[in-house]
């Protein structure tokens, strides 16, 4: 006979460990334990059966694999744990002695990365552990760059040391300063959480979020021990994953990081870029040339810069944007001139408002998109993401406001260079048109932040956003400051079959139900405002009907369960109904108007009665066949049609909003 | 006489003295000790008088202690002289002590005799060598102490009228000494003499004078020096090896290796040091400030960590991360509008507890980009990420992504499948209270049902007229009715309480030959049961059944035959040529099933035990076997050999009814737990096809028994499923087995809906029995 097996020996029951069992086995605290399973990427494991795993009778026990738990004692950052373990020992038995001098002593040698953002021992070797290839580290890059982006937006407290902050922003300066030299940025997208940005690095998507610049708030319970935990390890990451990718493409890592122009809010123009040999890169000197030029002194500097690139750009263009330009300035010195005139007039300048498809920008690349242009960022607009996509989109010219910060092509909103400006407030048109020849001095001011340069294409910046998505030049008259936007849709929704897509029209994804029950509805709405004098009288003969049925169906009982009896009775009210109301008609002395009105509509009732009767078909098609399924087969059948259902129930209530939505503006036109 | 004595005793001291001086100048070293030995000298020489006569007047001694006092302070003369040179300080302590009329002229004058040379040092400076001091013999005698005063802690002044101040050690009294003359005082007025200090000796009554030397201690005492004045603090070093070399070594020992060899030890303490400073362990010191700015300073080391990256294979059990769902349009800032939440929506989305929230956002729009606030909950979500990166179990859960509808199996059309009856066609109403049981007569035009209210009533089937009723029972529903299956008579059997019924429901349409047929049958019984029935049962038992003639009243309506049984009776079912027929009254345990014979009147018992309730029996419509089920199990009994032939288990909790394929090889079973269950005999004991369509328990299954593959079960949820059920002739072929249509109409009353069903035996109509009190015809 074979030995009796012990329970608890083997199986299950061996290859998982409960957390405090992993954390006995490691003798470290749990904090640390927490600190290294992150890390190290080690996370709970569900088991198949926790009966059989463990003994305890709580509910709530973390389950960890007993593997990774082995793994982790041969982790060399075990032995840092436990030696600051013994520092911070040593520490509090010296103040405890009252030994001020030894815990001093101590304290420097201890590694407060809470505080110093920096701590004693480096995750490289953890980081290779986790990401044997550097394509496994930009798969894990989404959760990396959203984090880090948010850190570099956080204000400082005691849990978020300042210089923690200061190195995420740099790391994601300098990642995104290697987007704008690559191309490698795809899409972006503004939501109601903050700026959605999709790169494409060596094939690998990554999809990260930035929140809007404002002072985030913290609510809710929040551990930023446990972020910060994250925040150091994805520090590193990046850090190593900038050095990669900045080395890929010829150029020197770390970047030069100006510390005066970064005060200054230069933000991206803080860091200037260094190729790896003498001979620098051509892009990051393009970046930066705008920031270089302006050394000596800035208004000369300005001026002759503004000759040069005049000068360059008619050379440059084919159009000759820069005359047409002057034209327009010459023929409309009125300010208040509207937007759809300029677009009309200078096309040229801004050629995604041509009614024609323009091949050469079609075919063109679509990181080069912007980079014909010269922008001016308004004051009110938000610039770092501007800039930024502009910049990665093959834009070299952006200037802003000097309220914006440092670091812009110029300051000087008059420029003629300037070809496209962003802009994102109101129109004051009340003020225009109530005292159009602007008698004090009042009126000017006022008038002074509409005030229109001529030969410049004026957007809000979701032109910007869209255009990129759509990898073409967006129609600007669509995008004019004070227009209605058209919806910004989300460039990362898969069209799935089936699924409501707001781009397509209703018609082509509404069912055919939907389709006769809008018709329907469209017919009887006619009807009521055609003859509204007979709408009570059809009312009532209406409720009169319907009494009748319900007698009909007490009754009679067994036609309710009857479908074709069902049909058959539909058909025979509806027969009732038309007798009633000829009579009635009868009575009153009118001719039978409705019944031919209803020519059409009775086609339709007809036709959405052979569409339910189908329906009723196919339902009972599908018990009869549900019925025949194991209860195994049948409970997996209910789940998927249980999503499928809520799926399309979404689907159908979103298309009916958009019915009545149409309906309602094309109510609003008549 | 003593005075003089004293007088030459010091005249020879001073001489001797003279000429300690001239030998050497050190006797006034230790001057206490000195004065003491002074002191000790009578002492010693009273010890001898003593021994050589006891009795010495005092007076004697009083002159031996005065002139001790003047020896004592004719030497500390000489020792204040010998003493007070050195240093100004002392000289100036010294007036500090000394009375302040007195004038320093003695002092001067005793300068002039001195111990001491003046020699000039090695470096320059002066030095005094004293004279070496030759000590006697019996000089630093301490043993000797003079007259002890033993008074103790008693102040002198108690001595005051007494000529003695006290008493030694031996009890002798110390006798005051003198204090001299006028004259004596006089003197002493006008020259204090040296060391004076006003205070009177407590052991000796003298007054107490101290020498410089004395005081000069008292003073080193007080400013915490070290007493002794000729303690060096800083002496000269003292060579305790020359420096010359020796030309023979002290020991033959040869020299030992570590003299010559460099340490290994130290070499590797070295090592250490110098591994410590190139791994920058130790580190040039650093002032703290410069050190942090440099910490600070300090960059991260980066380089290309993926050098040498060589792809391994995903460890199996890994799982990553999945990745947080890309943003869909009701996300956007300015989303189309038919996404944004209606009134209702967004209430409810308010109300709603945040977890329970599908979306933690709504979608919201704003006309510029400019209005966009930040969003309040990114912290937390982003913080929400966090834990759940690392605090939340994965499960690799595999997604079917396949259409739900290939799941289905493929049927038929029921279209294909026809004929079956999908429409009521004829609605019987009549009964009050439930219809509990329907029963198509062989010939296919009558229809019998009994109910609640105790009647039975037999119907024309197509018309639903009712032709025939009688009432059975006034408080006991019929259970069941039953038609006597063969064509040759007109037989009904119902059953209502404990009460077996067997009439012949004469109406319009029923010939006279037929009818008389059947009572003639029934009557034939009554001949045979009074020939045999007392045969056939034993003396003192109580017959399993009482089979008499229901009375007038009854009889003239039509029923025949009562048969009273032991308990109510559920179940009645023919064998198929109609002499006998089996009933089951679940309640009746021993005797719950029975088996009559309609030709005989006789009734059998046939278990005697039975495992568990019986539900329902029946005879197989071919082959003598005899089926019964419990509340688990269906068990086969072969009639002829009176064994036990098969159990069937359909696996259900509680069977209700069960019915046999009329090819004899399958059979259905309805449980109460909704399942409708196939088996093939031939093939398992266990169902061969499991089918649930009603949401409520299975009353009552039917097969067709006219040649159509059609059966059909009738439910509580108050509807019954038509099923086309094909049994292949080919023993290989498996059934096939079809839902064609859901019959729907009886209301559903107290829970109750469909109670029970027939088949036409020719077309494939049936009949149900509601429990609304109604019977439909469906065809």
């Amino acid at each position: 006979m074979a030995k009796i097996k012990k329970k608890g020996q083997a199986g299950q029951a061996k290859n998982y460990i409960t957390r405090t069992q992993a954390v006995k086995k490691l003798q470290i605290s749990l904090p640390d334990f927490r600190k290294l399973c992150i890390w190290k990427g080690i996370y709970p494991r569900e088991p198949r059966n926790r009966k059989k795993v463990s003994r305890s009778s709580t509910p709530s026990t973390t389950f960890y694999y007993t593997k990774d738990i082995q793994y982790l004692l041969h982790e060399p950052l075990l032995q840092k744990f436990r030696e600051q373990k013994v520092l911070e020992k040593k520490i509090s038995r010296a103040l405890g002695r009252g030994d001020v001098s030894d815990a001093a002593r101590l304290e420097r040698n201890a590694a407060r990365p809470e505080k110093t953002g920096k701590p004693r021992y480096t995750l490289n070797h953890v980081i290779r552990e986790r990401y044997p290839t550097f394509i496994d580290a930009l798969r894990d890059l989404d959760d990396c760059l959203s984090m880090l982006f948010l850190f570099a937006n956080l204000p400082s407290t005691t849990a978020v040391p300042a210089k923690m902050i200061a190195r995420c922003e740099r790391l994601c300066l300098e990642f995104q300063h290697y987007l704008i030299v690559s191309h490698s940025l795809r899409k972006s997208f503004l939501s109601i959480k903050g700026i959605y940005y999709q790169a494409n690095i060596q094939g690998e998507d990554i999809l990260w979020l930035v929140p809007y610049k404002f002072n985030q708030r913290v609510v809710g319970d929040v551990d930023f021990r446990i972020m910060g935990t994250f925040v150091e390890f994805y520090m590193t990451l990046l850090g190593f994953v900038n050095y990669r990718l900045y080395t890929s493409i010829g150029l020197k890592y770390p970047p030069k990081f100006d510390a005066a122009k970064d005060d200054q809010a230069a933000e991206l123009a803080a860091i200037a870029l260094e190729g790896v040999n003498l001979a620098t890169n051509n892009e990051p000197k393009a970046i930066t040339n705008g920031e270089a030029e302006q050394g000596p002194d800035p208004k000369v500097q300005a001026e002759v810069d503004k000759l040069v690139r005049e000068l360059r750009d008619e050379a440059n263009a084919s159009k000759d944007s820069e005359k047409t330009a002057e034209e327009g300035q010459d023929e409309d010195g009125e300010t208040d001139e509207k937007p759809s005139d300029a677009l009309d007039k200078f096309e040229p300048v801004a050629p995604g408002g041509d009614v024609l498809p323009q091949p050469s920008y079609s075919n063109n690349d679509p990181s080069q998109l912007f980079s014909r242009f010269t922008f001016y960022l308004s004051r009110e607009t938000p610039r770092q993401p501007l800039e930024f996509i502009l910049r990665a989109f093959g834009c070299k010219r952006i200037g802003w406001d000097s309220v914006l910060g440092e670091g812009a092509f110029t300051t000087d909103e008059s420029d003629p260079s300037i070809t496209h400006q962003i802009v994102d407030r109101p129109v004051v048109q009340a003020a225009m048109s109530a005292e159009g020849d602007g008698e004090d001095n009042q009126t000017a001011q006022k008038l002074e932040p509409n005030h229109r340069y001529p030969g410049r294409v004026y957007v809000q910046p979701q032109w910007v956003w869209d255009s990129i998505n759509d990898e073409e030049l967006k129609s600007p008259e669509l995008y004019a400051p004070g227009a209605p936007l058209p919806p910004h849709l989300s460039p990362f929704v898969k069209p799935t079959q089936g699924q409501y897509d707001p781009t397509v029209p209703l018609e082509e994804q509404q069912t055919e139900r939907e389709a006769i029950d809008a018709e329907l509805e469209d017919a009887n709405a006619e009807e009521r405002s055609g003859d509204e004098s007979e709408v009570e009288n059809d009312m009532d003969v209406a409720s009169e009907g319907d009494d009748e049925e319900a007698e009909e169906d007490d009754d009679e009982f067994g036609g309710f369960d009857e479908e074709e009896e069902e049909g058959s009775e539909d058909e025979e009210e509806s027969a009732v109904l038309q007798r009633q109301r000829e009579l009635e008609a009868e009575i009153s002395g009118k001719s039978v108007k409705s019944k031919q009105t209803d020519a059409k509509t009775k086609a339709k009732l007809e036709a959405k009665k052979a569409l339910e009767r189908k329906q009723r078909q196919e339902a009972e098609d599908l018990e009869r066949a549900k019925g025949m399924l194991s209860k195994k087969k049948r409970k997996l059948f209910e789940q998927m049609q249980y999503t499928n259902n809520k799926k399309s129930a979404e689907d159908m209530k979103l298309r009916a909003k958009r019915r009545r939505l149409e309906k309602e503006m094309a109510a609003k036109k008549t | 006489m003593g005075s003089k004595l004293a007088e030459k005793k010091r005249k020879s001291r001073a001489s001797d003295s003279d000429s300690d001086d001239e030998l050497a100048n050190g006797l006034f070293d230790g001057v206490l000790s000195q004065s003491e030995d002074e002191d000790n000298f009578p002492s010693e020489d009273e010890d001898k008088d003593e021994d050589e006569d006891e009795d010495e007047d005092p007076d004697e001694s009083e002159s031996e202690n005065s002139a001790d006092s003047e020896d004592e302070i004719e030497e500390d003369d000489d020792a204040i002289l010998s003493d007070d040179i050195p240093s100004d300080m002392d000289g100036e302590e010294k007036l500090e002590i000394t009375e302040p009329g007195v004038d320093p002229k003695p002092k001067e004058e005793d300068k002039e005799e001195k111990n001491y040379r003046i020699e000039k040092s090695a470096n320059g400076g002066v030095r005094y060598v004293y004279d070496e001091i030759d000590p006697v013999y019996d000089s630093d005698d301490s043993d000797a102490q003079g007259p002890v005063n033993t008074i103790g802690n008693i102040p002198l002044s108690f001595y005051d009228s007494y000529p003695h101040i006290g008493y030694d050690i031996n009890g002798k009294k110390i006798m005051r000494p003198a204090t001299g003359d006028a004259l004596q005082s006089l003197l002493d007025s006008i020259e204090v003499p040296k060391g004076w200090t006003g205070l009177t000796d407590v052991n000796t009554g003298n007054p107490l004078n101290l020498t410089d030397e004395e005081l000069e201690l008292v003073r080193r005492v007080q400013t915490g020096l070290i007493p002794d004045d000729l303690h060096d603090p800083y002496p000269d070093t003292v060579e305790y090896f020359t420096s010359i070399e020796e030309k023979m070594p002290l020991s033959s020992a040869p020299e030992p290796k570590r003299r010559f060899l460099p340490s290994k030890y130290e070499a590797k303490q070295i090592m250490k040091l110098v591994r410590a400073i190139r791994e920058g362990r130790i580190l040039p010191y650093k002032p703290p400030e410069e050190r942090e700015r440099e910490e600070e300073e300090k960059e991260e080391v980066h380089f290309d960590l993926w050098q040498n990256e060589e792809p391994q294979a995903p460890n199996p059990m890994h799982i990553p991360a999945p990745k947080l769902p890309p943003p869909g349009y009701d996300m956007s800032y300015n989303p189309p509008e038919e996404y944004l939440p209606t009134k209702e929506e967004r209430e409810q989305w308010e109300n709603a507890d945040p977890e329970d929230r599908e979306k933690d956002y709504l979608p919201q729009k704003y006309t510029a980009l400019r209005r966009v606030p930040a969003w309040a909950g990114l912290v937390k979500e982003r913080f929400e990420r966090c834990m759940d990166l690392y605090l939340a179990p994965r499960v690799r859960k595999n997604r079917l992504n396949i259409d739900p509808n290939s799941l289905l199996p493929k049927l038929p059309s029921p279209s294909e499948l026809k004929p079956f009856p999908t429409v009521v066609q004829t609605v019987f109403r009549g009964h009050e209270g439930r219809v509990r049981s329907v029963a198509i007569d062989p010939s296919g035009i009558a229809l019998a049902t009994g109910g609640d209210d105790g009647t039975v009533r037999v119907w024309e089937l197509l018309t639903g007229r009712q032709v025939w009723s009688v009432k059975l029972s006034s408080d006991e529903p019929v259970n069941t009715v039953r038609w006597r299956p063969t064509k040759d008579s007109f037989i009904l059997a119902a059953a209502a309480g404990e009460d077996i019924f067997l009439m012949v429901p004469t109406h319009a349409s029923v010939t006279p030959a037929l009818d008389q047929a059947s009572r003639d049958i029934l009557a034939a019984g009554f001949g045979h049961a009074a020939n045999g029935q007392q045969q056939a049962v034993p003396v003192g038992k109580e017959p399993p059944a009482k089979w008499a003639r229901p009375g007038t009243k009854l009889e003239d309506e039509g029923v025949l035959i009562r048969i009273t049984v032991r308990s109510t009776v559920k179940v009645i079912n023919w064998h198929r040529k109609g002499d006998h027929f089996a009933t089951v009254s679940p309640t009746g345990q021993r005797s719950a099933v029975a088996i009559h014979t309609l030709s005989k009147h006789l009734t059998q018992i046939p278990f005697r035990k039975l495992s568990g309730l019986a539900q329902t029996a029946a005879f197989h419509p071919l082959r003598p076997l005899f089926f019964v089920a419990t509340q688990r199990t269906i068990r086969c009994y072969d009639l002829q050999k009176l064994e036990l032939v098969k159990i069937v288990q359909p696996g259900a909790k509680w069977i209700s009814s069960f019915d046999i394929h009329p090819g004899g090889d399958n059979l259905i079973v309805g449980s109460y737990d909704k399942r409708l269950l196939w088996h093939d005999l031939d093939l398992s004991n266990r169902p061969y096809k499991t089918m649930r369509f009603h949401s409520e328990a299975i009353r009552m299954v039917r097969y067709h028994k006219g040649g159509l593959p059609l059966f059909a079960d009738a439910s509580d949820d108050g509807s019954l499923q038509i099923f086309y059920g094909k049994v292949p002739n080919d023993q290989l072929e498996n059934p096939t087995i079809v839902p064609v249509k859901m019959l729907k109409g009886h209301k559903v009353i107290n829970k109750l809906g469909v109670l029970d069903l027939d088949w036409h035996p020719r077309e494939p109509w049936c009949v149900s029995a509601g429990a609304d009190g109604t019977a439909r015809l469906w065809m």
